[in-house]
């Protein structure tokens, strides 16, 4: 038997996907993680070639199967970005053997003020999760996404029943409240345009000279992707070895764009906020079309300094900053 | 006939220091005594060869005339030099915030007047010689130097992580002392290479693996006093690791 992760508590604020053994140990109030589940697939550091001094192969790790239990809609909608990536032509095979191995239990959730899932169209569960649990208090609404997770529901029959009309209420009530809970709501579709707009905004000089460059806002992003390549010799029994390790990179750090030859196309952190701030927004204007931003919120309770925080930008460069942006940007 | 081929020289020498990264070499010595062969250490060996070194780690800043004259002579008998520890690479706590005072007066309170301490104002080994790799820490990571001193036998520059410390304490996913508990915590500009060890215990990183990349010591200023520190205490924080006075006295805190 593989293992089972599922929310624990880390610290007063704070709930990390850890490995858990009983049901007591799991945190089923956590709204976010600190880590998004990214870090089961594509973890933050893991070796991709080694060398036992003569020859250099590919690391292949064998991976048990395991399941995460307690992923919301946006981390489900993080990771069918990341699919995107990772699984297209070319595939990386050791997101891929991770990503096949899982097992994915989603877990409905109510927004905090930080949220806006729904305004990045990331608030549903769509596809990505083997079971998505919708809490309806006294029981939950199972959504079961294909053959294996169906097997799964068959093997513990005795704890459910087939959902009657009045669950399907409750679950179309469930939805529908927390639809009106929101408190960001504009239209994600002007993003790009706004941003377009904004890119001389004196906003980007006064959020730089504050941001330290600590990169604390890419790791916890569930699409942030970047990561670098390092070589690293080892001490092994006998002889020296050495592996190609991937490890997170973040846009952040001073070295990310830096080139050949001393020159660094993003130097300082005023630079390096902005172009964080379009990725996150604006995307790439990539063939894949990949949404940047699932609207976890949680950036903007990583940052030491106050200054991630996409709503507030957004409503900002939509030049009504007093407005709350109900269902449009001018 | 076959060439018997000798195995690397390395030599592990200190300067104006603690000896803190000695005792990791020597702690460590065991897992690379296969590799290499002990030519110089004069810390844990009587017997000691400064000749033809292949590779030297040099521990503590250049603060005595003598100083100076080690240092140049290990430059020029090795084929890599090694700065290990925050003192050889930074200056550290004699270069840093005792900087404000001058080395004369220093040696005056201390010692006596007229006292034939010939004290210099305390630098990194880079001021005099070149250095080819530099390894922080007060005192060093213990991996981090077996991944430097593996990398230099196969003629490889080390990598060395210059990111700061809250990439490896996010990797850990501790809650953020800074955050949650304003903490004065100087993960943001401290380089990693410890794994976040205080925050992972519920304390503030204090810097002593000396600045990160490019570290942003305004904002870091800023953010710190925001929360309520006094200025002087963040500079006194900021510099006893290795942040040069000079950088200090420049600081630009918006508040
Ligand atoms: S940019 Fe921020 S809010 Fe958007 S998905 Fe990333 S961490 Fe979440
Ligand atoms: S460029 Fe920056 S914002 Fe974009 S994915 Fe990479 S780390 Fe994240
Ligand atoms: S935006 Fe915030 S979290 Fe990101 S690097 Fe700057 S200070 Fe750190
Ligand atoms: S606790 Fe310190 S090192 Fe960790 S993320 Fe916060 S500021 Fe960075």
């Amino acid at each position: 038997m593989g293992s089972v992760y599922a929310p624990v508590r880390v610290s007063d604020q704070s709930f990390a996907f850890r490995s858990v053994r009983d049901e007591a140990e799991i945190a089923f109030e956590a709204l976010r993680t600190i880590l998004p589940p990214k870090k089961f697939f594509y973890p933050a550091k893991e070796t991709i070639l080694e060398c036992d001094g003569d020859e250099v192969k590919e690391h292949i790790e064998v991976v048990e199967p395991f399941a995460v239990f307690g992923v919301h809609p946006c981390d489900l909608a993080g990771l069918n970005a990341l699919d995107k990536i990772f699984l297209s032509t070319p595939q990386d095979s050791h997101y891929q053997r991770r990503r096949r191995a899982a097992f994915i239990i989603g877990l409905s959730c109510l927004p905090d003020k930080h949220c806006f899932c729904k305004a990045m169209k990331a608030d549903a569960p769509g596809k990505g999760y083997d079971l998505f649990l919708t809490d309806l208090e006294d029981k939950y609404f199972v959504q079961v996404n294909n053959q294996e997770a169906f097997e799964f529901i068959l093997s513990c029959k005795e704890f459910m029943h087939l959902a009657s009309d009045q669950d399907n209420q409750g679950y179309k009530k469930f939805w529908n409240d927390r639809d009106s809970m929101f408190e960001h709501n504009f239209d994600s579709a002007q993003l790009p345009n706004l941003m377009d707009l904004g890119w001389d905004h004196p906003l980007w000089q006064e959020l730089g000279e504050r941001c330290l460059s600590c990169g604390n806002c890419t790791p916890v992003c569930p699409t942030c992707y970047c990561f670098d390549m390092t070589d690293v010799a080892m001490f092994n029994s006998e002889k020296v070895e050495a592996e190609r390790q991937r490890v997170w990179d973040s846009c952040q750090f001073s070295g990310f764009a830096a080139v050949a030859g001393g020159e660094n196309f993003r130097p300082g952190p005023v630079d390096r906020l902005k172009f964080w701030y379009r990725h996150k927004l604006h995307g790439f204007e990539d063939p894949i079309e990949i949404p940047s931003c699932v609207g976890c919120g949680r950036c903007t309770v990583s940052c030491p300094s106050g200054i991630d925080d996409l709503p507030g930008v957004i409503r900002i460069l939509a030049g009504r900053p007093q407005l709350n942006l109900e269902g449009e940007i001018a | 006939m076959q060439i018997e081929r000798r195995l690397p020289r390395i030599a592990v020498q200190g300067l104006t220091g603690c000896a803190g990264e000695l005792l990791v070499i020597l702690e460590n010595l065991g897992s690379v005594l296969p590799f290499v062969q002990v030519a110089s250490f004069p810390f844990a060996q009587s017997k000691n060869d400064l000749s033809d070194i292949d590779i030297a780690f040099v521990e503590g800043s250049v603060s005595q005339k003598h100083d100076i004259d080690s240092i140049k002579e290990i430059r020029a008998r090795s084929k890599w030099l090694v700065a290990v520890g925050n003192c050889a690479v930074h200056g550290c706590v004699q270069s840093s915030t005792c900087s404000r005072y001058k080395a004369k007066e220093l040696v005056e309170a201390v010692y006596a007047k007229d006292s034939p301490i010939e004290a210099l104002d305390a630098k990194p080994l880079s001021s005099y010689v070149n250095v080819d790799v530099e390894l922080s820490g007060c005192p060093i990571d213990k991996n981090q130097f077996l991944a430097v001193l593996a990398s230099l036998l196969k003629d490889h520059l080390p990598y060395i992580i210059d990111r700061p410390v809250c990439l490896e304490c996010k990797m850990r996913e501790n809650g953020c002392v800074l955050i949650e508990k304003n903490l004065p915590c100087l993960g943001p500009v401290t380089a990693a290479g410890c794994g976040a060890l205080c925050p992972s215990f519920e304390a503030a990183c204090y810097g002593c693996f000396g600045p990160c990349k490019d570290p942003q010591l305004n904002a870091m200023a800023t953010v710190l006093s925001e929360k309520g520190y006094n200025l002087s205490d963040i500079l006194v924080r900021l510099g006893t690791f290795g942040i040069p006075e000079q950088v200090l006295s420049n600081l630009d805190v918006k508040r």
